[in-house]
């Protein structure tokens, strides 16, 4: 066996007793974490489809006797739940953000990867010195910050704070590090602009970490709950976590587990085919935030 | 002399248009950046340090209060219970959750099948958004749910998820299994950079299973255990969205942590002033846990 096929066992190894017995063990707890991890994900979407009797029926059964697809109908239409609007306005908030975040960070990253700059230095630090400085304590000035500025209730609220993502322009600036100056120099000389290089050689090139910029624009604008519904002040303006969070899971929620279920199943439907479509850029932008090990 | 003047000035504009057209561009691309980063972060990072001293009203404007709000936030029980609770549930999330990704990463690594699934299922928690996750452990948590029933069931007592003792662990359990695949996909992506000679080698001078792992694996994924610990404290000491959600800091407090107390300050008793100089004072906190952890990141990429 080549040193490259093994990992910290060899082939040697598992014709040992003890390590058999050991690796065994070891695959059954990764079964068993695996059952771990996909069970509630299964008793959610089972359940959503139960009567509401037998949604608290003991001993509890896994898949529902009846599929009762009317607890998703009633999830629509009984519960004052304006799901598509929820829907539309999360759509919305993320190309916005898109948008402004790709269109605003991506220049600035170009420039001080390629451009010449007066005071170069200290404009790098004016941007990433921001990530240090965590976001949670500044949450109350923020919002003061937008109120004074007139921003509640508009989605102007999301998408200019959007483009300020410090984290962002870390990650394209290093990839804008990656594209040899040679390419853009001979651009220049062919009388290129330096608008006109950018669009047509940096950003083609760009394609993959613009596809992670994406993902993770994706699931932070699914995911946040909080914010929006401090910016925010209608119902009609809210986006679908933040309308999860204030009329359906609330602790004190009247609305029955089963369609409460069913409202959950629907709203992580759309994030997991996203995932599973685009999991390597996922992993991409995973190893990208981390370290180098 | 005229003529050397006007020579000067004419070098002197050719040069500035020379300087103009050197950082026209770079100036172009970058100047929306900067304004953005000054409305959106630079003045509410400044502003919160400012407006802990004043005393916040919408309606008949803002006074200046000097320290009195620095001084609210020390009188009462609140600030010791929510630090109390803030340093337990970041303890907590250390002995549950922080062992859990690196040993799973080890292990996914050996698995002969499987372990592009393995890495899916592992990160599909993160994928979903946490309050669908919130909303399901609820249900998962209840007297009456799963974990109490399957309990029961096998002859056990039931766990009262939500009592005062229990919720904080509770609610770690939940965080610990929403996050333990990202931070595994970390892990794995360096084990599996590890030079795999080196355990041809150990196991050619009889290093057995463990000592590989002990003597190869671990002390190769040492820093990034560390960074990783460093980034699960800072984001644990912040934490306060699954507190919010799934108790509201509730029974009794036991789940009020500082920042869902900030919270409660600024957009319930809406006493923004008060809540500004609880942020300021984390923030000075943080600062130096931030600090601590970038010297460490810097470190490890030059080695």
């Amino acid at each position: 066996m080549k040193p490259s096929e093994r990992g910290i066992l060899s082939s040697y190894d598992l014709k040992k007793g003890t390590v058999i017995t050991g690796y065994t063990i070891m695959v059954l707890l990764m079964i068993c974490m695996t059952l771990t991890i996909l069970y509630p994900f299964f008793n959610t979407f089972f359940s959503s489809l139960k009567t509401r009797e037998e949604f608290f029926a003991f001993p509890p059964t896994f898949f529902p006797k009846e599929w009762i697809w009317k607890n998703y109908e009633d999830a629509w239409t009984q519960f004052d739940l304006p799901l598509l609007t929820f829907l539309k306005n999360t759509i919305f908030i993320y190309l916005g953000n898109v948008v402004f975040s790709l269109m605003f960070i991506g220049l600035a990253a170009f420039a001080l990867s390629h451009l010449r700059l007066p005071l170069k230095k200290w404009v790098t630090l004016y941007f990433f010195s921001t990530l240090l400085i965590p976001p949670a304590t500044y949450i109350v000035p923020n919002f003061l910050n937008l109120k004074s500025l007139g921003l509640i209730n508009t989605y102007w609220a999301f998408w200019l704070p959007a483009a300020a993502n410090a984290y962002f322009m870390l990650l394209l600036k290093n990839f804008f590090d990656g594209i040899h100056k040679e390419i853009l120099e001979a651009a220049r000389i062919d009388g290129a602009s330096e608008f006109i290089s950018y669009m047509r050689i940096a950003v083609p090139l760009s394609t993959p970490i613009i596809g992670t910029l994406l993902m993770l624009a994706f699931s932070t604008t699914w995911n946040d709950f909080y914010w929006p519904n401090i910016v925010m002040a209608d119902k009609s303006m809210y986006p679908l976590a933040t309308g999860i969070y204030r009329y359906v899971v609330y602790p004190t929620s009247v609305i029955p587990w089963s369609v409460r279920f069913a409202v959950l199943t629907m709203a992580m439907l759309p994030p997991v085919i996203f995932f599973l479509t685009f999991q390597r850029f996922i992993v991409r932008g995973l190893s990208a935030s981390s370290v180098k090990g | 002399m005229e003529d050397v003047h006007y020579v000067q000035t004419a070098a002197a504009k050719a040069s500035a248009r020379k300087k103009f057209n050197w950082y026209f561009w770079g100036t172009l691309f970058i100047l929306p950046e900067i304004i953005l980063f000054f409305i959106f972060l630079w003045v509410p990072i400044l502003k919160g340090i400012f407006y802990s001293f004043y005393n916040i009203d919408f309606v008949d404007g803002n006074h200046f209060t000097g320290l009195d709000n620095y001084i609210s936030i020390f009188q009462g029980e609140l600030l010791l219970t929510s630090i109390k609770n803030t340093l337990y549930y970041m303890l907590l999330g250390v002995v549950l959750g922080f062992w859990i990704p690196p040993l799973v990463a080890i292990a996914v690594t050996e698995l002969k099948w499987f372990q592009g699934a393995a890495r899916i299922i592992g990160y599909l928690p993160s994928a979903v958004p946490a309050i669908v996750l919130y909303g399901m452990w609820m249900w998962f948590f209840d007297a009456v749910g799963p974990i109490n029933s399957f309990l029961q069931t096998i002859g056990l007592q039931p766990i009262e998820f939500f009592s005062p003792h229990m919720s904080m662990i509770s609610i770690v359990i939940l965080e610990t299994w929403q996050s333990f695949g990202a931070a595994t996909l970390i892990y794995i992506a360096a084990i599996v950079s590890i030079p795999r000679e080196l355990y041809e080698a150990a196991e050619i001078d009889g290093a057995s299973v463990w000592q590989r792992i002990r003597h190869i694996t671990l002390p190769s994924i040492r820093t990034l255990m560390l960074l990783l610990l460093l980034l699960q404290l800072i984001t644990t000491s912040q934490g306060f969205q699954a507190q919010l959600s799934m108790t509201d800091g509730g029974p009794n407090n036991a789940t009020l942590t500082y920042l869902l107390w900030m919270n409660h300050t600024a957009f319930r008793d809406l006493n923004f002033g008060k809540a500004s100089a609880m942020g300021s004072l984390m923030f000075f906190v943080l600062i130096l846990l931030s600090i601590v952890y970038n010297l460490l990141q810097r470190r490890s990429e030059k080695a």
